[in-house]
Protein backbone atom coordinates (compact mmCIF):
# COMPACT_ATOMS: atom_id res chain seq x y z
CA UNK A 1 0.00 0.00 0.00
CA UNK A 2 1.48 3.33 -1.08
CA UNK A 3 2.61 5.81 1.95
CA UNK A 4 -0.23 8.43 1.35
CA UNK A 5 -3.20 5.59 2.11
CA UNK A 6 -1.85 5.22 5.54
CA UNK A 7 -2.78 6.50 9.23
CA UNK A 8 -0.61 8.98 11.05
CA UNK A 9 0.03 6.34 13.46
CA UNK A 10 1.48 3.62 10.92
CA UNK A 11 3.43 6.35 8.81
CA UNK A 12 5.26 6.89 12.52
CA UNK A 13 5.50 3.85 13.01
CA UNK A 14 7.36 3.56 9.67
CA UNK A 15 9.40 6.59 10.05
CA UNK A 16 10.13 5.11 13.65
CA UNK A 17 11.33 1.62 11.97
CA UNK A 18 12.96 3.70 9.33
CA UNK A 19 11.52 1.80 6.74
CA UNK A 20 10.27 5.01 4.98
CA UNK A 21 10.79 8.83 5.04
CA UNK A 22 8.84 11.83 6.01
CA UNK A 23 10.61 12.88 2.98
CA UNK A 24 8.75 9.90 0.50
CA UNK A 25 6.15 10.59 1.45
CA UNK A 26 5.76 14.19 1.09
CA UNK A 27 6.77 13.86 -2.53
CA UNK A 28 4.53 11.09 -2.80
CA UNK A 29 1.60 13.15 -1.73
CA UNK A 30 3.23 16.30 -3.87
CA UNK A 31 2.79 13.31 -6.69
CA UNK A 32 -1.05 13.20 -6.41
CA UNK A 33 -1.65 16.62 -6.63
CA UNK A 34 0.51 17.10 -9.69
CA UNK A 35 -2.46 15.36 -11.04
CA UNK A 36 -5.14 16.14 -8.69
CA UNK A 37 -5.29 19.80 -8.32
CA UNK A 38 -5.94 20.34 -12.00
CA UNK A 39 -9.21 17.75 -11.80
CA UNK A 40 -10.13 19.01 -8.14
CA UNK A 41 -8.86 22.69 -7.11
CA UNK A 42 -8.33 21.42 -3.79
CA UNK A 43 -5.91 23.48 -2.56
CA UNK A 44 -5.03 27.51 -3.84
CA UNK A 45 -1.45 27.65 -2.52
CA UNK A 46 0.91 24.90 -2.75
CA UNK A 47 3.71 25.01 -0.45
CA UNK A 48 5.75 21.83 -1.96
CA UNK A 49 9.58 23.48 -2.37
CA UNK A 50 9.21 25.17 0.60
CA UNK A 51 9.08 22.34 2.49
CA UNK A 52 11.53 19.84 0.69
CA UNK A 53 14.26 21.23 3.75
CA UNK A 54 11.65 20.65 6.20
CA UNK A 55 10.86 17.19 5.13
CA UNK A 56 14.51 16.40 5.41
CA UNK A 57 15.00 17.83 8.72
CA UNK A 58 11.93 15.46 9.66
CA UNK A 59 13.77 12.64 7.83
CA UNK A 60 17.34 13.25 9.95
CA UNK A 61 15.37 13.79 13.23
CA UNK A 62 13.78 10.00 12.50
CA UNK A 63 17.70 8.95 11.44
CA UNK A 64 18.62 9.90 15.09
CA UNK A 65 15.71 8.90 17.14
CA UNK A 66 15.34 12.26 17.91
CA UNK A 67 11.84 12.68 16.18
CA UNK A 68 9.33 15.25 17.91
CA UNK A 69 6.26 13.04 18.39
CA UNK A 70 3.48 11.22 16.00
CA UNK A 71 2.87 14.29 13.91
CA UNK A 72 6.17 14.72 12.86
CA UNK A 73 6.82 14.49 8.61
CA UNK A 74 2.95 14.36 8.42
CA UNK A 75 1.33 16.65 5.32
CA UNK A 76 -1.45 18.46 6.74
CA UNK A 77 -3.43 21.09 4.91
CA UNK A 78 -4.48 24.23 6.20
CA UNK A 79 -8.00 26.01 5.43
CA UNK A 80 -7.08 29.12 3.97
CA UNK A 81 -8.74 31.26 6.64
CA UNK A 82 -6.59 30.37 9.16
CA UNK A 83 -3.27 32.11 9.32
CA UNK A 84 0.36 31.05 8.60
CA UNK A 85 2.88 33.81 8.89
CA UNK A 86 4.14 35.17 6.09
CA UNK A 87 1.77 33.14 3.58
CA UNK A 88 -1.34 34.71 1.87
CA UNK A 89 -4.56 33.73 4.05
CA UNK A 90 -7.36 34.75 1.43
CA UNK A 91 -10.35 33.34 2.96
CA UNK A 92 -11.43 32.87 -1.01
CA UNK A 93 -12.51 36.58 -0.65
CA UNK A 94 -11.31 39.05 -3.42
CA UNK A 95 -11.17 41.03 -0.50
CA UNK A 96 -8.35 39.24 1.11
CA UNK A 97 -6.78 38.10 -2.18
CA UNK A 98 -2.68 39.43 -1.63
CA UNK A 99 -3.38 39.22 2.20
CA UNK A 100 0.00 38.09 4.00
CA UNK A 101 -0.71 37.34 7.21
CA UNK A 102 2.34 38.55 9.61
CA UNK A 103 1.62 35.96 12.45
CA UNK A 104 0.78 32.48 12.43
CA UNK A 105 -2.59 31.15 14.28
CA UNK A 106 -2.67 28.98 17.73
CA UNK A 107 -2.76 26.52 15.99
CA UNK A 108 -0.28 26.62 13.44
CA UNK A 109 2.08 27.55 16.28
CA UNK A 110 1.20 24.16 18.03
CA UNK A 111 1.74 22.06 14.92
CA UNK A 112 4.64 23.95 14.32
CA UNK A 113 6.19 22.70 17.73
CA UNK A 114 5.55 18.99 16.17
CA UNK A 115 7.21 19.64 12.70
CA UNK A 116 4.15 19.54 10.96
CA UNK A 117 5.28 19.29 7.14
CA UNK A 118 2.04 21.80 5.38
CA UNK A 119 1.15 20.84 2.06
CA UNK A 120 -0.16 24.47 1.52
CA UNK A 121 -3.75 26.40 1.92
CA UNK A 122 -7.08 24.89 0.96
CA UNK A 123 -10.53 26.07 -0.99
CA UNK A 124 -13.49 27.37 1.11
CA UNK A 125 -16.87 29.37 0.57
CA UNK A 126 -15.51 32.87 0.81
CA UNK A 127 -15.15 33.42 4.29
CA UNK A 128 -16.57 30.69 5.40
CA UNK A 129 -19.85 30.95 4.34
CA UNK A 130 -21.64 28.47 2.55
CA UNK A 131 -21.86 24.30 2.47
CA UNK A 132 -20.97 23.65 -1.09
CA UNK A 133 -16.95 25.53 -1.43
CA UNK A 134 -19.04 27.29 -4.68
CA UNK A 135 -19.03 30.40 -3.57
CA UNK A 136 -15.02 30.75 -3.42
CA UNK A 137 -13.90 33.75 -5.46
CA UNK A 138 -11.38 31.55 -6.87
CA UNK A 139 -12.91 29.12 -8.40
CA UNK A 140 -15.24 26.20 -7.22
CA UNK A 141 -13.54 22.46 -5.58
CA UNK A 142 -14.69 19.43 -7.34
CA UNK A 143 -15.67 15.99 -4.86
CA UNK A 144 -12.95 13.27 -5.61
CA UNK A 145 -15.82 10.87 -5.69
CA UNK A 146 -17.60 11.87 -8.41
CA UNK A 147 -16.38 15.35 -10.03
CA UNK A 148 -19.77 16.59 -11.26
CA UNK A 149 -20.52 16.95 -7.48
CA UNK A 150 -19.45 19.58 -4.90
CA UNK A 151 -17.59 18.24 -2.02
CA UNK A 152 -19.91 20.26 0.69
CA UNK A 153 -18.27 23.72 2.77
CA UNK A 154 -17.31 25.47 3.50
CA UNK A 155 -13.94 23.55 4.19
CA UNK A 156 -14.51 21.39 0.80
CA UNK A 157 -10.45 21.88 -0.26
CA UNK A 158 -9.33 20.55 2.88
CA UNK A 159 -12.00 17.54 2.21
CA UNK A 160 -11.22 17.19 -1.24
CA UNK A 161 -7.52 17.08 -0.65
CA UNK A 162 -7.23 14.82 2.01
CA UNK A 163 -10.28 12.20 -0.13
CA UNK A 164 -8.15 12.49 -3.02
CA UNK A 165 -4.57 12.09 -0.69
CA UNK A 166 -3.25 15.22 -1.85
CA UNK A 167 -2.32 15.40 2.28
CA UNK A 168 -2.41 13.06 5.35
CA UNK A 169 -5.00 14.91 7.11
CA UNK A 170 -6.37 18.84 7.14
CA UNK A 171 -7.40 21.67 9.33
CA UNK A 172 -10.95 23.31 9.08
CA UNK A 173 -13.05 25.64 10.41
CA UNK A 174 -17.07 24.81 11.57
CA UNK A 175 -19.35 27.12 12.44
CA UNK A 176 -22.64 25.35 10.90
CA UNK A 177 -21.20 21.92 9.80
CA UNK A 178 -18.49 23.63 7.86
CA UNK A 179 -15.90 20.65 8.76
CA UNK A 180 -18.25 17.90 9.44
CA UNK A 181 -20.32 18.51 6.13
CA UNK A 182 -18.04 18.14 3.48
CA UNK A 183 -16.27 15.23 5.44
CA UNK A 184 -19.39 13.64 5.41
CA UNK A 185 -19.53 14.44 1.67
CA UNK A 186 -15.91 12.91 0.91
CA UNK A 187 -16.05 9.99 2.72
CA UNK A 188 -14.26 11.28 5.74
CA UNK A 189 -14.08 11.82 9.45
CA UNK A 190 -14.52 15.54 9.99
CA UNK A 191 -14.11 16.71 14.16
CA UNK A 192 -15.78 19.67 15.58
CA UNK A 193 -14.60 19.95 19.02
CA UNK A 194 -16.24 21.78 21.79
CA UNK A 195 -16.40 25.19 21.64
CA UNK A 196 -13.47 26.90 23.30
CA UNK A 197 -11.36 24.04 23.14
CA UNK A 198 -9.71 24.69 20.52
CA UNK A 199 -7.99 28.55 20.03
CA UNK A 200 -9.57 30.42 17.26
CA UNK A 201 -6.58 33.03 17.48
CA UNK A 202 -5.71 33.64 14.12
CA UNK A 203 -8.61 31.98 12.50
CA UNK A 204 -10.51 34.90 10.20
CA UNK A 205 -13.42 35.69 12.51
CA UNK A 206 -16.78 34.52 10.88
CA UNK A 207 -19.26 34.28 13.65
CA UNK A 208 -16.93 34.10 16.87
CA UNK A 209 -19.62 32.30 19.25
CA UNK A 210 -20.42 29.27 16.75
CA UNK A 211 -16.42 29.26 14.60
CA UNK A 212 -14.16 26.46 16.07
CA UNK A 213 -11.08 24.58 14.07
CA UNK A 214 -10.84 21.07 13.93
CA UNK A 215 -9.69 18.23 11.68
CA UNK A 216 -10.82 16.11 8.87
CA UNK A 217 -8.85 13.15 7.98
CA UNK A 218 -9.34 9.58 6.91
CA UNK A 219 -9.88 7.57 10.35
CA UNK A 220 -10.93 8.51 14.07
CA UNK A 221 -7.96 8.29 15.13
CA UNK A 222 -5.56 10.56 13.12
CA UNK A 223 -8.55 12.93 13.76
CA UNK A 224 -7.74 12.30 17.73
CA UNK A 225 -4.15 12.62 17.15
CA UNK A 226 -4.62 16.16 15.55
CA UNK A 227 -7.15 17.54 18.41
CA UNK A 228 -4.70 16.37 21.20
CA UNK A 229 -2.02 18.48 19.45
CA UNK A 230 -4.19 21.59 18.36
CA UNK A 231 -6.24 21.90 21.43
CA UNK A 232 -5.50 23.74 25.28
CA UNK A 233 -6.18 26.94 26.77
CA UNK A 234 -4.63 30.20 24.75
CA UNK A 235 -5.40 33.35 26.59
CA UNK A 236 -4.88 34.99 23.51
CA UNK A 237 -8.70 33.26 22.99
CA UNK A 238 -10.89 35.47 25.30
CA UNK A 239 -13.46 31.98 24.81
CA UNK A 240 -10.50 29.38 24.92
CA UNK A 241 -11.87 27.15 28.01
CA UNK A 242 -9.54 26.28 30.73
CA UNK A 243 -11.42 23.16 31.78
CA UNK A 244 -10.06 19.10 31.76
CA UNK A 245 -11.96 16.55 29.67
CA UNK A 246 -14.57 15.16 31.06
CA UNK A 247 -15.20 11.38 30.85
CA UNK A 248 -18.08 9.47 30.07
CA UNK A 249 -18.94 5.87 29.30
CA UNK A 250 -18.33 4.78 26.01
CA UNK A 251 -18.76 1.13 26.74
CA UNK A 252 -22.15 -1.02 26.07
CA UNK A 253 -23.03 0.83 29.75
CA UNK A 254 -23.36 3.91 27.64
CA UNK A 255 -26.38 5.32 26.93
CA UNK A 256 -27.18 5.93 23.12
CA UNK A 257 -29.88 8.44 21.88
CA UNK A 258 -31.49 8.88 18.23
CA UNK A 259 -32.96 12.24 17.88
CA UNK A 260 -36.29 12.28 16.19
CA UNK A 261 -36.59 15.68 14.47
CA UNK A 262 -33.28 14.83 12.53
CA UNK A 263 -35.13 11.13 11.47
CA UNK A 264 -38.49 12.34 9.93
CA UNK A 265 -38.80 15.27 7.18
CA UNK A 266 -36.33 16.47 5.15
CA UNK A 267 -33.77 13.51 5.34
CA UNK A 268 -33.57 11.56 2.77
CA UNK A 269 -33.85 7.59 3.22
CA UNK A 270 -30.43 6.94 2.51
CA UNK A 271 -29.35 9.25 5.07
CA UNK A 272 -32.06 7.90 7.40
CA UNK A 273 -30.78 4.30 6.52
CA UNK A 274 -27.40 4.65 7.51
CA UNK A 275 -27.78 5.95 11.26
CA UNK A 276 -30.47 2.78 11.60
CA UNK A 277 -27.67 0.69 10.33
CA UNK A 278 -25.27 1.86 12.83
CA UNK A 279 -28.05 1.24 15.40
CA UNK A 280 -28.59 -1.90 14.82
CA UNK A 281 -24.67 -2.81 15.05
CA UNK A 282 -24.62 -0.95 18.10
CA UNK A 283 -27.83 -3.13 19.54
CA UNK A 284 -26.34 -6.12 18.26
CA UNK A 285 -23.33 -5.26 20.94
CA UNK A 286 -25.49 -4.84 23.64
CA UNK A 287 -25.72 -0.78 23.44
CA UNK A 288 -29.49 0.62 25.31
CA UNK A 289 -31.03 2.63 22.43
CA UNK A 290 -33.88 5.44 22.69
CA UNK A 291 -35.48 7.74 20.73
CA UNK A 292 -35.17 11.42 22.44
CA UNK A 293 -37.09 14.72 21.32
CA UNK A 294 -35.24 17.85 20.86
CA UNK A 295 -38.35 20.25 19.72
CA UNK A 296 -36.19 23.52 19.08
CA UNK A 297 -33.78 21.45 16.83
CA UNK A 298 -36.68 22.11 14.33
CA UNK A 299 -35.84 25.77 14.26
CA UNK A 300 -32.33 25.31 14.75
CA UNK A 301 -31.60 26.77 10.82
CA UNK A 302 -33.64 30.49 11.92
CA UNK A 303 -31.69 30.46 15.46
CA UNK A 304 -28.59 30.39 13.18
CA UNK A 305 -29.27 32.36 10.20
CA UNK A 306 -30.06 35.36 12.43
CA UNK A 307 -26.47 34.56 14.94
CA UNK A 308 -24.43 34.04 12.38
CA UNK A 309 -25.34 36.76 9.73
CA UNK A 310 -25.18 39.45 12.86
CA UNK A 311 -22.09 37.84 14.29
CA UNK A 312 -20.51 38.28 10.46
CA UNK A 313 -21.81 41.67 9.61
CA UNK A 314 -19.88 43.32 13.20
CA UNK A 315 -16.39 40.50 12.04
CA UNK A 316 -16.59 41.69 8.56
CA UNK A 317 -17.00 45.59 9.34
CA UNK A 318 -13.06 45.23 9.71
CA UNK A 319 -12.72 45.13 5.84
CA UNK A 320 -12.67 49.04 5.33
CA UNK A 321 -10.06 49.26 2.65
CA UNK A 322 -7.71 50.98 5.33
CA UNK A 323 -5.44 48.08 6.93
CA UNK A 324 -5.25 45.36 4.67
CA UNK A 325 -7.02 43.87 1.70
CA UNK A 326 -8.32 45.38 -0.65
CA UNK A 327 -8.73 49.19 -1.51
CA UNK A 328 -11.58 50.79 -4.34
CA UNK A 329 -10.53 54.44 -3.96
CA UNK A 330 -13.12 56.90 -3.79
CA UNK A 331 -13.54 60.81 -2.97
CA UNK A 332 -14.38 60.19 0.67
CA UNK A 333 -12.94 57.74 3.15
CA UNK A 334 -16.52 56.55 3.42
CA UNK A 335 -17.14 56.18 -0.56
CA UNK A 336 -13.91 54.50 -1.11
CA UNK A 337 -15.31 52.17 1.86
CA UNK A 338 -18.13 51.18 0.08
CA UNK A 339 -16.67 50.86 -2.95
CA UNK A 340 -14.04 48.21 -0.97
CA UNK A 341 -16.85 46.19 0.26
CA UNK A 342 -18.70 46.27 -3.00
CA UNK A 343 -16.10 44.97 -4.91
CA UNK A 344 -14.22 42.66 -2.32
CA UNK A 345 -17.50 40.82 -0.98
CA UNK A 346 -19.13 38.46 -3.26
CA UNK A 347 -22.87 37.95 -3.25
CA UNK A 348 -23.55 35.10 -0.18
CA UNK A 349 -21.45 37.81 1.88
CA UNK A 350 -22.86 40.38 1.32
CA UNK A 351 -26.21 38.37 1.38
CA UNK A 352 -24.80 37.77 5.24
CA UNK A 353 -23.52 40.82 6.35
CA UNK A 354 -27.01 42.77 5.00
CA UNK A 355 -29.12 39.99 6.80
CA UNK A 356 -27.00 40.66 10.22
CA UNK A 357 -27.04 44.33 9.50
CA UNK A 358 -30.77 44.19 9.69
CA UNK A 359 -31.29 41.83 12.94
CA UNK A 360 -29.05 44.04 14.91
CA UNK A 361 -30.48 47.23 13.38
CA UNK A 362 -32.37 49.82 16.09
CA UNK A 363 -36.23 48.50 15.91
CA UNK A 364 -35.04 45.05 14.79
CA UNK A 365 -32.78 43.95 17.70
CA UNK A 366 -35.31 42.67 19.85
CA UNK A 367 -37.69 41.03 16.87
CA UNK A 368 -34.56 39.10 15.68
CA UNK A 369 -31.33 38.71 17.10
CA UNK A 370 -32.65 39.27 20.60
CA UNK A 371 -34.93 36.35 20.43
CA UNK A 372 -32.58 34.29 18.36
CA UNK A 373 -30.35 34.25 21.72
CA UNK A 374 -33.08 33.71 23.97
CA UNK A 375 -34.18 30.33 21.36
CA UNK A 376 -30.52 29.45 21.51
CA UNK A 377 -30.43 29.54 25.34
CA UNK A 378 -33.19 27.27 25.24
CA UNK A 379 -32.03 24.97 22.75
CA UNK A 380 -28.71 24.70 25.43
CA UNK A 381 -31.06 24.10 28.11
CA UNK A 382 -33.21 20.98 25.81
CA UNK A 383 -29.40 19.23 24.89
CA UNK A 384 -28.64 19.74 28.87
CA UNK A 385 -31.42 18.18 29.67
CA UNK A 386 -31.08 15.04 27.50
CA UNK A 387 -27.73 14.21 28.81
CA UNK A 388 -28.96 14.13 31.72
CA UNK A 389 -30.45 10.66 29.78
CA UNK A 390 -28.45 10.13 27.34
CA UNK A 391 -24.19 9.94 26.88
CA UNK A 392 -24.36 10.17 23.10
CA UNK A 393 -26.69 11.40 20.49
CA UNK A 394 -26.90 10.11 16.77
CA UNK A 395 -28.49 11.05 13.53
CA UNK A 396 -27.33 11.70 10.00
CA UNK A 397 -24.63 14.22 9.41
CA UNK A 398 -26.55 15.26 5.94
CA UNK A 399 -30.24 15.31 4.95
CA UNK A 400 -28.67 13.65 1.51
CA UNK A 401 -25.52 12.82 -0.38
CA UNK A 402 -23.01 15.55 -1.86
CA UNK A 403 -25.57 17.35 -4.62
CA UNK A 404 -24.55 18.56 -8.31
CA UNK A 405 -22.41 21.83 -8.55
CA UNK A 406 -24.88 24.68 -8.92
CA UNK A 407 -28.03 22.34 -8.02
CA UNK A 408 -28.36 24.78 -4.49
CA UNK A 409 -27.07 27.75 -5.91
CA UNK A 410 -30.02 30.09 -6.81
CA UNK A 411 -32.15 29.38 -3.81
CA UNK A 412 -30.12 30.48 -0.81
CA UNK A 413 -32.71 28.73 2.23
CA UNK A 414 -32.30 25.52 -0.33
CA UNK A 415 -28.65 25.52 0.53
CA UNK A 416 -28.68 26.68 4.27
CA UNK A 417 -30.69 23.42 4.73
CA UNK A 418 -27.93 21.45 4.03
CA UNK A 419 -26.81 22.04 7.41
CA UNK A 420 -29.80 21.20 9.08
CA UNK A 421 -28.23 18.37 11.10
CA UNK A 422 -25.40 20.40 12.03
CA UNK A 423 -25.57 23.23 13.22
CA UNK A 424 -27.43 22.83 16.65
CA UNK A 425 -23.51 21.26 17.92
CA UNK A 426 -22.60 24.94 17.37
CA UNK A 427 -25.34 26.60 18.97
CA UNK A 428 -25.08 24.54 21.50
CA UNK A 429 -20.99 24.26 21.92
CA UNK A 430 -20.70 20.40 21.19
CA UNK A 431 -18.09 19.06 20.34
CA UNK A 432 -19.74 16.84 17.29
CA UNK A 433 -18.22 14.37 14.65
CA UNK A 434 -19.37 13.24 11.24
CA UNK A 435 -18.02 8.89 10.88
CA UNK A 436 -17.89 7.77 7.21
CA UNK A 437 -20.83 4.67 6.94
CA UNK A 438 -21.75 3.68 3.37
CA UNK A 439 -22.69 4.95 0.15
CA UNK A 440 -25.58 6.20 -1.70
CA UNK A 441 -27.08 4.71 -4.89
CA UNK A 442 -24.96 6.96 -6.84
CA UNK A 443 -22.12 5.48 -5.16
CA UNK A 444 -21.47 8.99 -2.94
CA UNK A 445 -20.75 8.93 0.60
CA UNK A 446 -23.19 8.75 3.67
CA UNK A 447 -21.67 9.96 7.33
CA UNK A 448 -23.70 9.24 10.70
CA UNK A 449 -23.10 12.22 13.19
CA UNK A 450 -22.35 11.93 17.07
CA UNK A 451 -22.87 14.76 19.38
CA UNK A 452 -22.53 14.43 23.21
CA UNK A 453 -22.36 16.79 26.18
CA UNK A 454 -19.67 19.64 26.28
CA UNK A 455 -15.67 18.41 27.45
CA UNK A 456 -16.75 15.19 26.86
CA UNK A 457 -14.13 15.31 23.15
CA UNK A 458 -11.55 12.55 23.83
CA UNK A 459 -14.66 10.21 25.23
CA UNK A 460 -16.79 10.86 21.66
CA UNK A 461 -13.22 9.57 19.72
CA UNK A 462 -13.57 6.61 21.53
CA UNK A 463 -16.93 5.72 21.02
CA UNK A 464 -16.53 6.75 17.31
CA UNK A 465 -13.93 4.01 16.85
CA UNK A 466 -16.81 1.63 18.17
CA UNK A 467 -18.74 2.65 15.05
CA UNK A 468 -15.89 3.11 12.84
CA UNK A 469 -14.79 -0.52 13.24
CA UNK A 470 -18.50 -1.61 13.26
CA UNK A 471 -19.48 -0.40 9.80
CA UNK A 472 -15.91 -0.49 8.21
CA UNK A 473 -16.12 1.76 5.65
CA UNK A 474 -13.26 1.75 3.55
CA UNK A 475 -14.09 2.19 0.22
CA UNK A 476 -12.21 5.52 -1.31
CA UNK A 477 -12.73 7.39 -4.70
CA UNK A 478 -11.89 5.70 -7.83
CA UNK A 479 -8.53 7.06 -8.97
CA UNK A 480 -7.49 8.08 -5.63
CA UNK A 481 -6.46 6.06 -2.90
CA UNK A 482 -5.70 2.23 -2.79
CA UNK B 1 -42.79 40.05 8.51
CA UNK B 2 -41.23 43.54 8.98
CA UNK B 3 -40.66 45.93 6.16
CA UNK B 4 -37.00 46.85 5.05
CA UNK B 5 -35.40 49.13 2.75
CA UNK B 6 -32.42 47.39 0.86
CA UNK B 7 -30.98 50.98 0.31
CA UNK B 8 -30.61 51.44 4.38
CA UNK B 9 -29.58 48.68 4.85
CA UNK B 10 -27.24 48.52 2.48
CA UNK B 11 -25.68 52.03 4.16
CA UNK B 12 -25.43 50.70 7.37
CA UNK B 13 -23.19 48.12 6.22
CA UNK B 14 -21.32 50.46 4.41
CA UNK B 15 -21.59 48.34 0.92
CA UNK B 16 -22.61 50.14 -2.49
CA UNK B 17 -24.96 48.06 -4.16
CA UNK B 18 -26.14 48.17 -7.69
CA UNK B 19 -29.95 48.30 -8.76
CA UNK B 20 -29.85 44.36 -9.71
CA UNK B 21 -27.89 43.92 -6.59
CA UNK B 22 -30.70 45.72 -4.92
CA UNK B 23 -33.70 43.37 -6.10
CA UNK B 24 -31.96 40.21 -5.95
CA UNK B 25 -31.17 41.04 -2.42
CA UNK B 26 -34.53 42.40 -1.42
CA UNK B 27 -35.77 39.21 -2.72
CA UNK B 28 -33.41 36.94 -0.73
CA UNK B 29 -33.86 38.47 2.33
CA UNK B 30 -37.33 37.95 2.32
CA UNK B 31 -37.31 34.61 1.69
CA UNK B 32 -35.15 34.33 4.61
CA UNK B 33 -36.76 36.65 6.89
CA UNK B 34 -39.89 34.89 6.52
CA UNK B 35 -38.47 31.51 7.13
CA UNK B 36 -36.79 33.21 10.46
CA UNK B 37 -40.11 33.97 11.27
CA UNK B 38 -41.02 30.48 12.59
CA UNK B 39 -39.44 31.91 16.08
CA UNK B 40 -41.95 35.02 16.34
CA UNK B 41 -44.61 32.19 17.93
CA UNK B 42 -42.38 30.64 20.21
CA UNK B 43 -43.02 31.27 23.97
CA UNK B 44 -39.72 31.85 25.68
CA UNK B 45 -39.50 32.01 29.05
CA UNK B 46 -35.26 33.12 28.74
CA UNK B 47 -34.21 36.54 29.81
CA UNK B 48 -32.05 38.15 27.97
CA UNK B 49 -29.51 39.14 30.92
CA UNK B 50 -29.67 35.09 31.02
CA UNK B 51 -27.86 34.63 27.41
CA UNK B 52 -24.87 34.65 27.53
CA UNK B 53 -22.15 34.83 24.13
CA UNK B 54 -20.24 31.98 25.26
CA UNK B 55 -22.06 28.92 24.81
CA UNK B 56 -20.70 27.22 27.51
CA UNK B 57 -19.26 29.93 30.02
CA UNK B 58 -20.77 32.52 31.70
CA UNK B 59 -17.56 34.69 31.57
CA UNK B 60 -15.41 35.29 29.43
CA UNK B 61 -12.12 35.73 31.13
CA UNK B 62 -9.83 38.50 30.69
CA UNK B 63 -6.01 38.88 30.55
CA UNK B 64 -3.96 40.31 32.56
CA UNK B 65 -2.66 43.94 31.64
CA UNK B 66 0.89 42.92 30.86
CA UNK B 67 3.24 44.37 27.91
CA UNK B 68 4.14 41.16 25.68
CA UNK B 69 5.67 40.96 22.54
CA UNK B 70 2.94 41.77 19.66
CA UNK B 71 3.12 43.11 15.84
CA UNK B 72 5.82 45.46 15.00
CA UNK B 73 5.09 48.93 13.50
CA UNK B 74 6.27 48.03 10.23
CA UNK B 75 4.39 44.71 10.20
CA UNK B 76 1.46 45.76 10.88
CA UNK B 77 1.65 47.94 8.26
CA UNK B 78 2.64 44.97 6.22
CA UNK B 79 -0.78 44.85 4.21
CA UNK B 80 -1.96 48.49 4.18
CA UNK B 81 -2.95 49.31 0.83
CA UNK B 82 -1.78 52.84 1.39
CA UNK B 83 1.07 54.04 4.38
CA UNK B 84 3.01 56.35 5.22
CA UNK B 85 5.56 58.03 7.60
CA UNK B 86 4.34 54.75 9.80
CA UNK B 87 0.75 55.74 9.14
CA UNK B 88 -2.23 54.21 7.32
CA UNK B 89 -3.07 56.76 4.24
CA UNK B 90 -6.36 56.85 3.61
CA UNK B 91 -8.72 59.71 1.72
CA UNK B 92 -10.42 62.46 3.50
CA UNK B 93 -13.06 62.47 5.32
CA UNK B 94 -14.94 65.09 3.76
CA UNK B 95 -14.67 66.15 0.11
Amino acid sequence: MELKNLSIRQLNNLFIEKKAKPSELYSDIFDTSANSESLLHAHLTLFEEKNIENAKNSDNRFENGKSTGLLDGIPIAIKDNINIKGELTTCSSKMLSNYRSPYNATVIEKLNKENVLYTGKTNLDEFAMGSSTENSAFGLTKNPWNTDYVPGGSSGGSAASVSARSAIGALGSDTGGSIRQPAAFCGLVGFKPTYGTVSRYGLIAFASSLDQIGPITKNVDDARIIYNSISGHDSLDATSIDSKQIKIPFDKSAKIGVIKELMEDGISDESRNEVNKVLQGLKEQGYQIKEVSLPLIKLSISIYYLIAPAECSANLARFDGVRYGLRVEGKTSYEMMQNTRAEGFGDEVKRRILLGTYALSAGYYDEYYGKALRARKKMIDEFSNIFNDVDFLISPTTPTAAFKAGEKTSNPLEMYMSDLCTIPANLAGLPSISIPTGLSNENLPLGVQVMSKPLTDLSLLSFSEIIEKEVDFNATPEGFGK
Amino acid sequence: MSDFDIKSIAKLASIKLSEDEQEKLTNDLSIILEHVQALSSLELDTNIEDVFIHPLEKELKLVEDIENESLTHDEALSNAPESKDGRFVVPPSME
